[in-house]
């Protein structure tokens, strides 16, 4: 009985048109074996579809074709065709005697260009995914033809959307949207690296053009002060993350440690004096530190009206002091996140560890380096490294506070806080450099990226995976 | 039925005039932007157009953008930018130069002949007028308390200091930003311009910088010097300020404070390589452009016009104190017993335009100011050319 079920299933599936991946013919082999309509498919979406009875998927291929070759005639080539110089046309004027003011003749955008170019080729890649499926269907549907099995109707079709293809169901929105709102951009972003997109060459009334690596050389060899500046902050940058880091990290565990020790009493109440700077928004005390630690500001008038200063502390003005200054209040910013993430960590640690440290007589320091420390770096590492890119991008703390400031006179347009995501904003917003600001954001991230897989494949989280101890 | 048909037939009718009607008279949009304290001015301008204006059909929308950010904001996205903006007059060449803005063919005579003749300069360029002149307002004058200072002491910024010392007061100016502390370069005749190319041109690293830079460090070294915001000036003025530069924007905050005391003038002068010269001003003016992009151009035109006429102006003063451009309106009585506006005018002598200033400036300029302030010890003529190199790109 059994057997006889299984055979009749097998029979099925050996007649059935092969329908998952492991037995997709490959795409010549679809061409080659699909007949004259499958050739003719690659030409006029859906044509094989239509001709083997499947109507409304074959219209749906033609008018997805037909209205891709609108959008390219009517929109995509208008902007395409001028993706190499993008633009020529600039604007210009015509006065017009009848009304008495100057009529607009416009001129080319090269932004425009530059971005709706950067759409349309990316549109190009639906296009080949619907190319594909218009063989494939059609192949699909001719060896369904030849097999003498029935085409599946339209509405089954869409049904299989709900079961045997629900995944591409789910994943299509977001696959969208992700295109849409974050590849795109960058793309387009990333493209301006290679262009003259700065103060000089606005739009409407100027445009822009290609210029290469010109960006990235003057940078790193040709433009002193850019040299100059790129190297001071990014310097900066990595002693910043480092501090930033290892400060948090380091306090917000013996903080933790403290909390946790036995015999300490109230512990809730500490830890909900630590998390109560949590609730208040970041910003706002960032704001709120930045005009207590000013030169007039409450600390250094409380001071001076006790008589212990004369002149104002710089302690937001002056380059070196300013540089500790982020570091710490940075602390007091970031312990409260660490302690409450390492309280948990710190529980889990097995109590036996410390009780024979005990017994052996090893000191409270001697037990924090060899048992707690190893323990939470294991467990912490790759949360370290996100930290640690965080911090080379935390533009928070340092545009909050310091603006980046004080300003140094050896960097263009930046101070000595500046972290390089702060210069790129500063070089966006005040002074219009796109192309600059593009080209320092491709570097954060090739450093940040390299950096990230490097250390992450160090971590012992990743080396000894197999080894949790 | 007979009726009915009537009924339905002047229905009829009357939808068909109404479209035809709202299809003749179409819709007027225009987006304006202006600073947030001007908004309500604004607001009620824009209401009075309407009514002067009741053939077109009007949909005037207001939105915040001070006079400071509308080049940023504008470079934004051009075609999404207000038909009709304030900006400072500093921005006049980066926005021209950008194809921002119209220039005015229509009218030009009798704006030219209702605006004082520096605020049309301060918003023309290569002889075509670019925008229409709203306020002489972007300036900076010294304001003082009278029961410290006499006439006399404010003359000078020696004497000045001296007397401050004495009281153990402060005085208060913003060294550490770019348009202030050009007050000393600009007095020992630095200069300030823009060459043939468009580039910035500045000298402020010759002999008469130098000059000017000892002085800004001996008033940085002063015990009764004191730098910081507006924060800082508006808070403490009255108290531990008793004189600092400011413009018009704080007249009405530091008039309360200092009550019966508060005076103004223009800047004093100050020890120049020995010799008395009288610090200059950036003298700027808030200019209101049209946008190149603009769907309705004679409209827009006819707005900008109408907000920056002589009633317009007197009711930025009535309300706002910001100082007129507008003769007319300046000769007003109260605008000329107006403390705040009458040391502006009598600066003016000393005045620079700030139009020929390129947004490359202000940065170089606060990072030496602020080495000044934080009393740095290197080498001044070194200090003065690292600004110089970084100004002129």
């Amino acid at each position: 009985m059994s057997a006889n079920i299984n055979t009749s299933a097998q029979g099925k599936r050996a007649r059935k048109i092969p329908h998952t991946d492991e037995h997709r013919p490959k795409f010549i082999h679809q061409l080659a074996n699909g007949g004259a309509e499958t050739w003719l498919s690659a030409i006029i979406f859906g044509f094989g579809s239509f001709v083997n009875g499947q109507i409304i998927k074959g219209l749906l291929y033609l008018a997805s074709e037909v209205g891709f070759i609108l959008f390219y005639l009517t929109f995509g080539w208008g902007y395409v065709k001028d993706l190499l110089t993008l633009g020529t046309v600039q604007q210009g004027w015509v006065f017009n005697e009848a009304i008495g003011i100057d009529e607009l003749a416009a001129g080319q955008n090269s932004m425009l260009i530059l971005l709706y170019s950067v759409l349309t080729i990316a549109t190009l890649v639906p296009l080949f995914m619907i190319w594909r499926n218009s063989v494939k269907s059609s192949y699909l549907a001719h060896e369904r033809k030849l097999a003498g099995i029935k085409q599946p109707t339209f509405l089954k079709d869409v049904k299989t959307l709900l079961d045997l293809r629900y995944h591409m169901t789910l994943m299509s929105l977001p696959l969208i949207t992700l295109t849409l709102f974050t590849a795109l951009p960058i793309i387009f972003m990333v493209a301006i690296a290679f262009t003259n997109f700065d103060a000089t060459h606005q739009p409407p009334g100027k445009l822009f053009t290609w210029v290469g690596l010109t960006n990235f050389r003057n940078i790193f060899f040709d433009n002193p002060k850019y040299k100059n500046s790129f190297g001071g902050i990014l310097t900066w940058t990595f002693i910043w993350a480092i501090f930033a880091t290892v400060t948090n990290y380091l306090l917000g565990m013996i903080l933790a440690l403290m909390i946790n020790k036995q015999g300490i009493k109230l512990k809730k109440l500490w830890r909900t004096c630590f998390v109560i700077t949590i609730a208040v928004p970041q910003f706002v005390s960032l704001m709120l530190v930045s005009r207590m630690f000013a030169d007039t500001g409450i600390v250094n008038e409380t001071l001076k009206n006790w008589n212990w200063i004369k002149d104002p502390i710089k302690f937001l003005t002056d380059p070196t002091l300013a540089r500790i200054m982020v570091v710490i209040i940075n602390m007091w910013v970031g312990v409260p996140y660490t302690m409450l993430m390492t309280t948990g960590i710190l529980m889990n640690i097995p109590a036996d560890l410390y009780e024979s440290a005990n017994i052996d007589g090893a000191t409270a320091y001697r037990q924090f380096v060899s048992i707690t420390l190893p323990y939470m770096l294991f467990v912490t590492g790759p949360y370290l490294i996100t930290t640690f890119v965080g911090n080379i991008n935390n533009f928070n703390v340092i545009y909050l506070l310091t603006s980046g400031g004080p300003l140094n006179q050896n960097y263009y347009q930046a101070g000595d806080t500046d972290l390089l995501v702060t210069w790129l904003y500063k070089l966006t917003v005040d002074r219009s450099d796109y192309n600059l600001a593009s080209a320092i954001g491709i570097i954060i991230f090739v450093i940040v990226a390299a950096f990230s897989l490097l250390a992450y494949n160090f971590t012992g989280s990743v080396k000894k995976e197999d080894q949790f101890s | 039925m007979k009726n009915l048909r009537k009924i339905v037939s002047v229905v009829l009718a009357c939808v068909l005039m109404m479209s035809a009607v709202s299809a003749l008279a179409d819709k007027v949009t225009l987006k304006v932007w202006g600073s947030n304290d001007d908004q309500k001015v604004l607001g009620e301008l824009i209401e009075e157009f309407k009514a002067a204006n009741p053939d077109t059909e009007w949909d005037i929308s207001l939105g915040v953008v001070g006079e400071p950010d509308a080049r940023a904001r504008y470079q934004e996205d051009p075609a999404a930018a207000a038909d009709v903006f304030a900006f400072a007059n500093d921005q006049l060449i980066d926005l021209v130069n950008s194809g921002a803005l119209r220039r005015i063919t229509l009218n030009l005579d009798q704006i030219a002949a209702a605006n004082t003749a520096g605020s049309i300069e301060s918003a023309t360029l290569d002889g075509t007028l670019y925008g229409y002149p709203k306020s002489a307002d972007n300036g900076y004058f010294m304001y003082y308390d009278k029961s410290v200072f006499t006439e006399e002491d404010v003359k000078t910024l020696d004497g000045m200091l001296k007397k401050a010392n004495e009281a153990g007061k402060k005085v208060f100016m913003d060294l550490s930003n770019g348009w202030y502390i050009a007050s000393f370069f600009l007095g020992a005749g630095g200069q300030l311009t823009v060459d043939e190319n468009g580039k910035q041109v500045c000298d402020f690293n010759n002999a008469n910088g130098l000059a000017a830079a000892e002085a800004i460090k001996a008033f940085a070294a002063d015990p009764a010097f004191l730098t910081g915001d507006d924060s800082v000036l508006v808070g403490m003025f009255g108290t531990t300020i008793a004189a600092g530069v400011s413009g018009t924007w704080n007249a009405t905050v530091i008039a309360e404070k200092l009550g019966e005391n508060y005076a103004a003038c223009a800047l004093p002068t100050f020890t120049c390589g020995g010799e008395q010269v009288p610090m200059a001003s950036f003298i700027g003016t808030k200019v209101v452009g049209v946008n190149s992009q603009t769907a309705a151009p004679l409209q827009a035109f006819q707005l900008a016009e109408f907000i920056t006429n002589e009633a317009a102006q007197v009711k930025f003063f009535e309300q706002r104190e910001l100082g007129p451009t507008n003769i007319a309106a300046a000769s007003n009585p109260a605008v000329l017993e107006n403390i705040a506006l009458a040391a502006l005018s009598a600066q003016g002598v000393n005045g620079v335009s700030q139009k020929l200033v390129l947004g490359g400036y202000w940065t170089p300029a606060e990072a030496f100011g602020l080495a000044m302030e934080n009393k740095s010890t290197e080498d001044l003529q070194s200090l003065l050319d690292k600004m110089v190199a970084q100004i002129v790109e």
